[in-house]
């Protein structure tokens, strides 16, 4: 238990979990105040994803990984459970919506979005670190959104993000984007950065 | 200054920024050519639609930039310094805005090699678009840095990119149909084109440049002030800006899709037959003239045969199009994905086939007779255009009514075909003209 208050602080788990929660509430009020439909449409609810594991995206590293790593500790499966921890904080709070009068699902849309964007952002912490790992779900979520608009691209791969509920190959991508995440974080953990940067 | 700018440059986002609106401008722009290989201006126009994507970015790279110190942990030995904030700021500034703003030059430049050869209509609102677009960017990135040290957190510059994409998506129907308020504020609207002629007005330009100029003094004094009255003080630049852009802007219906006259005036190819296209289109002269001559040359045997084609520059909004004249035949040119003429080898038979089949506003004359007529003086076998399907399909009759015609000697066959032209131009019933002996 002791262990487990302190590893929360050092992640700024706190922190993290109330900018995800803001986010959420801000995402909400905005859909309850200027529509008339129910249930959120489908950017807002991606864009909602992707801003919620921005959030969580900070937490993914601490202030000293160097230090960490000498810890006669076994990181790997603790770092799993972090991210299936920020994957069930995504889901959990959007969930929730679908009790109230501005919904943000469907349910399968919100995991498989918020599973494949915290797989790639989970990429990105132990290839260029926690602080830069939200610039491809970023941008990779708004080509995804813009494009089809612009009548450019319709693989429903490589958009995955913007795919109707039902598309299977837009539930693989994310699923070997999301395993391909879960193992390279928790296998190799975040990047070793810069002593300038090392406190985020 | 000189050397801490350079410094700044190397030291701050700025470089990782240009890169990225480069690369990714880049990839739209060469993701759909065929939207842009027109010329100059639908260039121009196509990149500030692309600010859809390169906007968002730009602030999120402000808001990135901002929180360095932050990051590095070095806010309080900053402060501890006897510099004033503002005077530490400029660098990052400058660096910031010319990084934007070299990417978004940097992206025209690289379309420039792909259609240099054919667009070569250049007009001065041209420069107007792209200096809009560039300084957008730069309100953008300046904006993202003063909200970024507003707010420094982690979610602050993903949560920018997505409030800006939003607020791009939102506009248009925000405004409630009052087009130019949209105009002022969204750079990217009313960007997508609906005919090659388009343009966007001067006093469109001056009020979005006039806004723009605002947006980015108040992002500059909002991030280089230190007390909450400056931070106020950022208001009123923007406000008088607003004001200033809103008188300035034209409030007429037609507002947001001009076309522009001289693009759409005819040019003219040297020689005879006269052989005209519109400025825009001029660079397409060369392959567009030997077919619309051969066309011509077709169908001099005829009686009153034209002897001029014109480019049809008709526009549905707003509504223009040229005097119909009886010795002139019109065709609507199109621009392929490399910038050169679309389907270069139907324009001869789309020139006979149309002169064969009437104005518009005449609903007599029988498709298939106007089709074996048009392709005897062809030469050649009525065939229905590729991706072309009608209901029913006009051409088997005609196939057979084209080989009747075959079948008479040449100077009946004329007298028939002459006939049929001749009702045509005076919209009457063609039916059975071919196949009767003409009177």
């Amino acid at each position: 238990m002791r262990w487990l208050v302190l590893y929360l602080r050092s992640r700024r788990i706190p922190l993290a979990v109330a900018a995800a929660g803001g986010v959420a509430a801000l995402m909400w009020s905005l859909w309850s105040l200027f529509s008339n439909s129910r249930d959120a449409g489908a950017p807002m609810v991606i864009l909602t994803v992707l801003l919620l594991v921005a959030a969580l995206t900070a937490s993914l590293a601490g202030p000293d990984d160097a230090l960490e790593r000498t810890a006669a500790l076994s990181w790997p499966p603790r770092r799993a459970a972090h991210l299936l921890a920020a994957l069930a904080v995504v889901v959990l709070l959007l969930l929730v919506t679908l009790v109230t009068g501005a919904r943000f699902g469907p349910a399968w849309l919100v995991i498989r979005d918020a599973a494949g964007l915290l797989g790639v952002t989970a990429l990105g912490t132990a290839t260029v670190g926690a602080a830069r790992a939200w610039f491809v779900p970023l941008g990779w979520t708004m080509a995804s959104l813009i494009l089809p608009l612009m009548g450019m691209g319709s693989s429903e791969v490589l958009l995955w993000q913007s795919q109707a509920v039902d598309s299977k190959p837009a539930a693989i991508t994310a699923a070997v984007l999301a395993l391909g995440g879960l193992l390279a974080y928790a296998i190799a953990g975040p990047a070793r950065r810069a002593p300038a940067e090392a406190a985020l | 200054m000189n050397r801490i700018l350079r410094i700044e440059l190397r030291r701050s986002a700025a470089i990782g920024t240009a890169v990225i609106l480069l690369l990714v401008g880049a990839a739209v722009l060469y993701g759909l050519p065929d939207r842009w290989a027109a010329g100059w201006m639908p260039l121009a126009m196509m990149q500030r639609e692309y600010l859809i994507l390169l906007w968002p970015a730009a602030l999120a790279a402000g808001g990135w930039q901002a929180r360095r110190e932050h990051r590095s942990n070095v806010a309080e030995l900053f402060a501890s310094t006897a510099r004033p904030r503002a005077q530490r700021m400029i660098p990052t500034l400058a660096a910031m805005g010319i990084a934007v703003a070299g990417a978004y030059l940097a992206m025209a430049a690289a379309a420039v090699p792909y259609i240099i050869d054919t667009a070569n209509y250049l007009s001065p609102a041209t420069f107007a678009v792209v200096a809009v677009g560039a300084l957008s960017l730069v309100a953008a990135a300046w904006l993202g840095l003063a909200i970024g040290r507003l707010l420094p957190s982690p979610v602050t510059a993903p949560a920018l990119a997505v409030a800006g994409l939003g607020l791009l998506l939102v506009i248009p129907t925000a405004v409630l149909h009052r087009e130019w308020l949209a105009l002022i504020f969204s750079p990217m609207y009313a960007m997508g084109q609906y005919t090659d002629y388009q343009t966007v007005a001067g006093r469109v330009s001056s009020a979005q440049v006039i806004w723009l100029i605002a947006l980015a003094v108040a992002a500059a004094v909002l991030l280089a002030s230190g007390s909450w009255r400056s931070r106020v003080a950022a208001l009123l630049p923007a406000v008088l800006g607003a004001g200033l852009a809103v008188l300035i802007i034209p409030h007429d219906e037609n507002v947001a899709n001009p076309v522009d006259p001289v693009a759409q005036e005819l040019v003219c190819a040297s020689g005879t037959p006269r052989v005209c296209i519109s400025r825009i289109h001029a660079g397409l002269l060369p392959q567009f003239v030997p077919a619309a001559r051969e066309a011509l040359a077709r169908m001099a045997k005829l009686p009153g045969a034209p002897t001029a084609v014109h480019e049809d520059t008709t526009t549905y909004y707003p509504a223009t199009s040229p005097a119909p004249r009886p010795d002139t035949l019109l065709i609507s040119v199109r621009v392929d994905k490399g910038g050169s003429l679309a389907h270069p080898q139907q324009i001869t038979t789309d020139l006979v086939t149309r002169a064969f089949r009437g104005s518009n506003d005449c609903d007599k004359g029988s498709e298939a007779v106007s089709r074996a007529a048009a392709f005897w003086l062809l030469g050649t076998e009525p065939r229905t255009e590729p991706g072309v399907t009608e209901d029913p399909d006009p051409n088997p009759e005609a196939v057979k009514l084209w080989q009747g015609l075959r079948q008479l000697p040449e100077q009946q066959a004329l007298a028939r075909v002459s006939a049929v032209y001749s009702a045509t131009k005076a919209c009457k019933e063609t039916d059975g003209l071919l196949t009767r002996s003409a009177r």
